[in-house]
């Protein structure tokens, strides 16, 4: 169902496919998380992925980030599999993550949680020192952009929420992500922040990254994504773009269970 | 940004604090050599020895519990197979003392790679467990397999220097180099913060699955630190081995002396590069002086209880980065965070924003919370 | 092997199982209720071994009236543990500290032992101690069948309190769910120090009934959080059920190892099940649902 976009369904017919899943299964005890599932994601877009509770949406997050082994189905980015492969290695294919409860490094500084993300070629390389002037100046560059520069020196733990949120996004960028996924960006953080969130995330769209944001917020969620998979026990159940998703039946029924 | 009034005063506070460093190491760098010197008679010498075999397990230890906060328990594991892979290598296969050393070390680095494979799967209090569970097989093991270790009888080891140096130089010989040993190991523990390894070592600790979503190959990290480690306590172990001159199972493969390690590290400053080494001065010392004082009874057992349960309580971070805190209260006009701007600073960084606002530049907010912002349009 | 020695190590292990299985459920409910690792659980273990021993040196009277004191006692050792020391520890902490505050408590605990009782062995000798039954040929010491009898008894106990009782009910749903229970109105604090009161209660159970036995003296706790942990990582972390059916098997295999392997080798037993559960199935393999992982 999610090979090409359906015709009549929107402006994006065309799209390159960036990450894309087949058949993802995914089964905890006797629940099925992820039910097979098949969805195929734009690059060069905003794709939002969204669903009621329970739907499986972050599990299928961990399933692509590799942080949980799927037990059926491939995932591929632009067509290389990289089902199941380990968390580091699927960053440095290029897909940096958010968690859905902010994650930091407590008890270093908002600098030296910058410098974890920094990409070693060699042995050599991780041998040598961490706190190098182009490395320093990247995140400088990066938590500047954020607008949190000036909490360089504070432990990650002291700083708030809606702080962290803002230098967990920075430390993604650190590994030069190509694609980007965050999830729940909005999740207890007051509008404002949102507001400044949905910027970062499209300006950092216009440079050419691919954004797949999982999102319960769905002002966040319509104004910001160009192409929209609802979830929904497991399995996408409806494909496109905002406005034409917003309206589907399907997607009504699966969250008011009407 | 900052004023230069600022820049300056803060270099000042921090030439301040690097110069009473040096100085600090300086005065105990000579205390330390010249210890043997001015000890009393050989028995402080010796105390003096075993307190810097304590520092040289704290601080190998220490690669492990500082930079990936995986609390090895069972760490004794190592000491005593690298005390009884000296031995052997000097008994059996006739080798030199201190090629033993380095080769029953190296041996016990190799094995450590598939121990650390299996061990550092689980985490948390389950390796907790696995590092106990093996120290205690291993003592099952050196117990009964007898024809190898002597058993219940022990192993001796021969001395490394002649029948014809006397004990009390054999102290002294054996002070130094342990002294060295912990140097070489303190240097490499120094390296290695500093090192992007080091970085990534220290992510693990605060949140593993967000190194490795950060791209830190978090398995291969772990493994090589626990290897370093495994070496370092074993050479530790080789040297105590080849100055104590005796091998019991029971001394060797001891989940005390693990305790040991872990207490010494914990109170000295598990994340600090001396914290080991100040851990062990002061517990060895008061160990030693139990021992002295209330001899057989088992009472240091119930000191060393008391004291790991009042650390873990009330001093879970050590007594170094406590200090290291209270220093830092005394620097000037620290800016940490927004709490601590003053009114006319809050309006002056609005103003700045404003102005950036106006240009090009992409807004920077600083503090939402504070800050009144205008909202976003969609 | 002969027939009758079989049966007879067979017995003995299920005994022993039986004995293994209550401490072991001790141990789980620590961590069910407080992912906290234990390890002074068989510190306390031969504390109360001590306290069956002096209570019948003292009194003369059979040690398992004993129980009688030290059941609620360690009961409320356990509560004022709890609820004064373990929730001191910072959440985030929580796990790696309480082991090593266990394990200072452990020390603690051998060493106050070992100063007022010494190093010396104690053994408790009863009427009864030598006495065994016969079952189809099989010799089975008597005091092992009392201890056996006293772990099932207890092990029962326990699992009646767990299913039918509205106290069992409230530790359940605070094991499985804290914040769900706390919206329920159960004070999950208060139950919390209950559970970690009954996990000492197991242990004063079961101290007792291994003082019938063995010779005791304050080290020998080291010899069994060795494999009680091994138990109940392989049965897997948080589950009773789990962690019985690990002690049985175990127990059983330690008991036939015995005979070809002499009983030191026949203790690596636990320990090779560990590290095959951790390189196999780090979560344990009979836990099911319930079972953690760290």
């Amino acid at each position: 169902m999610t090979e090409t976009a359906t015709p009549g369904a929107g402006t994006d017919e065309t799209f390159v496919p960036s990450l894309a899943t087949r058949g993802l299964t995914k089964s905890f005890g006797g629940v099925r998380a992820i039910d097979g599932a098949d969805v195929t994601f734009h690059k060069g877009r905003i794709n939002a992925l969204i669903g009621p509770n329970g739907s499986g949406k972050t599990t299928f997050f961990n399933c692509v980030t590799g942080m949980i082994k799927p037990d059926a189905g491939t995932v591929t980015l632009e067509g290389r599999d990289i089902t199941a492969k380990p968390p580091h290695r699927i960053a440095a294919a290029g897909i940096g993550r958010s968690f859905q409860l902010c994650r930091i490094f407590p008890r270093l500084t908002v600098l030296e949680n910058m410098l974890v993300g920094v990409r070693s070629p060699s042995v050599l390389h991780r041998l040598a020192g961490s706190r190098n002037d182009a490395d320093i100046e990247k995140a400088r560059e990066l938590l500047r952009r954020v607008g949190i520069d000036h909490l360089e020196q504070s432990e990650a733990r002291d700083i708030s929420y809606g702080q962290q949120k803002l230098l967990e996004l920075a430390g993604v960028l650190m590994v030069d992500p190509e694609t980007i996924m965050l999830d729940e960006p909005a999740g207890g953080v007051n509008p404002a922040l949102i507001g400044r969130i949905g910027t970062l995330v499209r300006e950092l769209n216009a440079e050419g990254r691919t954004f797949v944001i999982v999102e319960h917020n769905m002002d966040m969620v319509m104004s910001l994504s160009d192409h929209v998979v609802v979830f929904d026990r497991g399995r996408p159940i409806a494909e496109g773009p905002p406005s034409v998703v917003q309206h589907d039946p399907r997607v009504l029924e699966a969250y008011l269970g009407v | 940004m900052r004023s230069a009034s600022d820049t300056t005063s803060r270099s000042t506070f921090d030439r301040v604090l690097l110069g009473a460093r040096v100085v600090a190491l300086a005065v105990v760098a000579v205390l330390v050599l010249t210890f043997p010197s001015t000890a009393s008679d050989p028995f402080i010498l010796s105390v003096g020895v075993v307190i810097a075999s304590y520092a040289a397990l704290a601080v190998s230890w220490n690669f492990v519990g500082g930079f990936t906060g995986y609390i090895s328990l069972g760490h004794a594991a190592y000491s005593g197979l690298g005390g009884y892979a000296t031995a052997l290598f000097i008994t059996r296969a006739d080798l030199d003392p201190w090629v033993a050393l380095f080769v029953g070390a190296l041996v016990v680095a190799v094995l450590a790679v598939p121990i650390g494979i299996a061990s550092l799967r689980v985490r948390g209090a389950s390796f907790v467990i696995v590092s106990i569970a093996l120290v205690l097989i291993l003592l099952l093991v050196a117990q009964s397999w007898a024809s190898l270790t002597g058993g219940a009888q022990g192993l001796r080891v021969p001395r490394p220097f002649g029948e014809d140096v006397l004990r009390p130089e054999q102290h002294e010989r054996f002070f130094f180099i342990h002294v060295a040993f912990i140097s070489v190991a303190l240097l490499l523990w120094w390296a290695i913060d500093r090192s992007r390894f080091g970085m990534g070592l220290k992510a693990i600790r605060e949140d593993e699955d967000k190194a490795q979503a950060l791209g830190v190959p978090t398995g291969a990290y772990k493994l090589t630190v626990f290897v370093i480690s495994a070496f370092m306590t074993a050479t530790a172990g080789g040297l105590y081995a080849l100055w104590f001159g005796y091998l019991d199972p029971i001394f060797q493969f001891s989940i005390l002396i693990g305790s040991y390690m872990v207490l010494m590290s914990l109170l000295g400053g598990i994340r600090s590069l001396f914290g080991p080494v100040l851990g062990a001065v002061v517990v060895g010392y008061s160990l030693e002086f139990f021992k002295v004082h209330y001899g057989d009874s088992q009472f240091h057992l119930v000191a060393l209880g008391l004291l790991l349960a009042l650390v873990v309580l009330f001093m879970p971070d050590g007594v170094l980065p406590a200090i290291g805190s209270l220093v830092e209260r005394f620097r000037p006009d620290k800016r940490t965070s927004i709490r601590e701007m003053t009114a006319e600073e809050l309006l002056e960084h609005n103003e700045r924003v404003e102005t950036a606002r106006a240009g090009d530049a992409p807004p920077r907010e600083r503090d939402l919370a504070t800050v009144p912002s205008n909202q976003e349009e969609r | 092997m002969s027939g009758s020695l079989l049966l007879q190590t067979l017995i003995l292990g299920i005994l022993l199982g039986g004995l293994y299985a209550l401490l072991a459920a001790g141990l789980t409910l620590y961590f069910g209720v407080m992912r906290v690792v234990m390890i002074a659980h068989s510190a306390f273990l031969i504390l109360a071994a001590y306290l069956a021993w002096f209570f019948h040196r003292e009194t003369g009277l059979d040690p398992l009236l004993s129980l009688v004191v030290t059941v609620p006692l360690f009961f409320g050792v356990g509560y004022l543990m709890q609820r004064g020391l373990i929730s001191r520890l910072r959440p985030a902490t929580l796990t790696m500290m309480s082991v090593l505050l266990t394990f200072a408590i452990a020390l603690t605990i051998e060493g106050l032992l070992g100063f007022f009782f010494s190093g010396t062995q104690r053994r408790i000798n009863l009427g009864y101690s030598g006495s065994s039954i016969e079952i189809l040929g099989a010799h089975i010491a008597v005091v092992k069948l009392i201890a056996f009898g006293l772990a099932a008894a207890a092990l029962i106990g326990l699992f009646v309190l767990l299913k039918v009782t509205r106290f069992g009910q409230a530790l359940r749903a605070t094991i499985q769910h804290p914040e769900a229970a706390r919206l329920l109105g159960i004070n999950t604090d208060r139950i919390a120090g209950f559970g970690f009161g009954l996990g000492l209660a197991t242990a004063a159970i079961g101290g007792t009934a291994l003082a019938l036995d063995s010779t005791i003296y304050p080290s020998l706790h080291w010899h069994w959080i060795g494999p009680l942990m091994a138990i109940i990582v392989v049965g897997g972390l948080g589950s009773i059920p789990g962690a019985a059916i690990a002690a049985l098997l175990l127990g059983v295999g330690q008991s036939l190892l015995q005979i070809p392997m002499g009983t030191t080798w026949a203790q690596t037993v636990f320990y090779v099940a560990l590290f095959a559960t951790l390189l196999v199935r780090p979560q344990g393999f009979f836990g099911g649902r319930l079972a953690q992982r760290f």
